[in-house]
């Protein structure tokens, strides 16, 4: 009974991490949180949800066109009342995992204001989007997100104008970093 | 004897049924029994159905409401983080 309770449970593992595209290992943070989100949702549940989306809502109607194309949303959300709660560890041993050639960092933004730092990595497989992972972390906060499927990032750059959000223009593709300046010969 | 003991023996003496009464009640025993369902049982019946559907349907849609909030709550964290880097890259195009 109790090995087939323990195969149950690893079934249930690797199907969720066959859906997830790497690991969080981050339940540790949990019992130090003052408020915490753990969004798991895979392709049966996103679809579910799909249909009590309302399409008259301007927010549930823009969510119900993007989880169409998706196949699973992950996300773990810790908030501390007090600073170094989490470790640089915790943010490795997730950072870890998005190695090169799937995954490639599209965008890093360290705030010396806010003291955040927002990492959003992209997920290639045969040319393709096939997810998105992002890494936000501030003193009192450790947030990692694993957004699973073909998500274009028009979508994406859409997303940050919903929700009651400002929109902000950005270019459609990133620019290939300029090439150092010559020095000028005096 | 009275007359009262006299009626009573008349009632209560043994009469010879009539003819065929044992081949009646024979066909009468291998017949099938149909039992008519009282209304009260067919009323407690549906009833049960319509609480068991009801419950069934009430908790699809806590479950779809769930799964909506969820939805709407990941939107909402992953809109926020990429509204802050589209903010910072737009601040550093500037």
């Amino acid at each position: 009974m109790t090995t087939m309770r323990a195969v149950a449970v690893g079934c249930g593992m690797a199907a969720l991490l066959w859906a997830q595209q790497f690991k969080f290992n981050l339940d540790h943070l949990a019992s130090k949180a003052s408020d915490s989100v753990d969004v798991s949702l895979n392709k049966d549940m996103l679809q579910f949800a799909g249909k009590f989306l309302s399409g008259k809502d301007p927010d549930e109607a823009k969510a119900k066109a993007l989880i169409g194309g998706l196949e699973g949303i992950y996300i773990k959300s810790f908030e501390f009342n007090k600073d170094g709660a989490w470790s640089q560890a915790d943010l490795d041993q997730v950072r870890n995992q998005l190695r090169a050639p799937e995954w490639g960092r599209i965008v890093g933004v360290k705030s010396t204001e806010e003291n955040e730092n927002v990492e959003v990595w992209v997920r290639n497989e045969a040319g393709k989007v096939s997810g998105i992972a992002i890494l936000a972390t501030d003193p009192r906060s450790f947030t990692v997100a694993n957004i699973v499927g073909n998500v274009s990032l028009d979508s994406l750059a859409d997303l940050g104008g919903q929700f009651g959000l400002p929109k902000v223009k950005t270019a459609p593709t990133p620019a290939p970093a300029p090439a150092p300046a010559k020095k000028r010969e005096p | 004897m009275d007359w009262l003991e006299q009626e009573l023996k008349n009632a209560l003496s043994r009469k010879e049924p009539l003819e065929g009464f044992d081949e009646r009640v024979a066909a009468a025993a291998r017949r099938p029994r149909v039992v008519a369902m009282p209304a009260r049982r067919w009323l407690a019946a549906a009833a049960a159905v319509i609480v068991l559907v009801g419950a069934g349907e009430g908790y699809r849609w806590h479950r779809g409401e769930v799964a909506k909030q969820q939805v709407m709550l990941a939107m909402r964290i992953t809109g926020e983080k990429l509204s802050f880097v589209q903010a910072r890259i737009a601040g550093e195009g500037q």
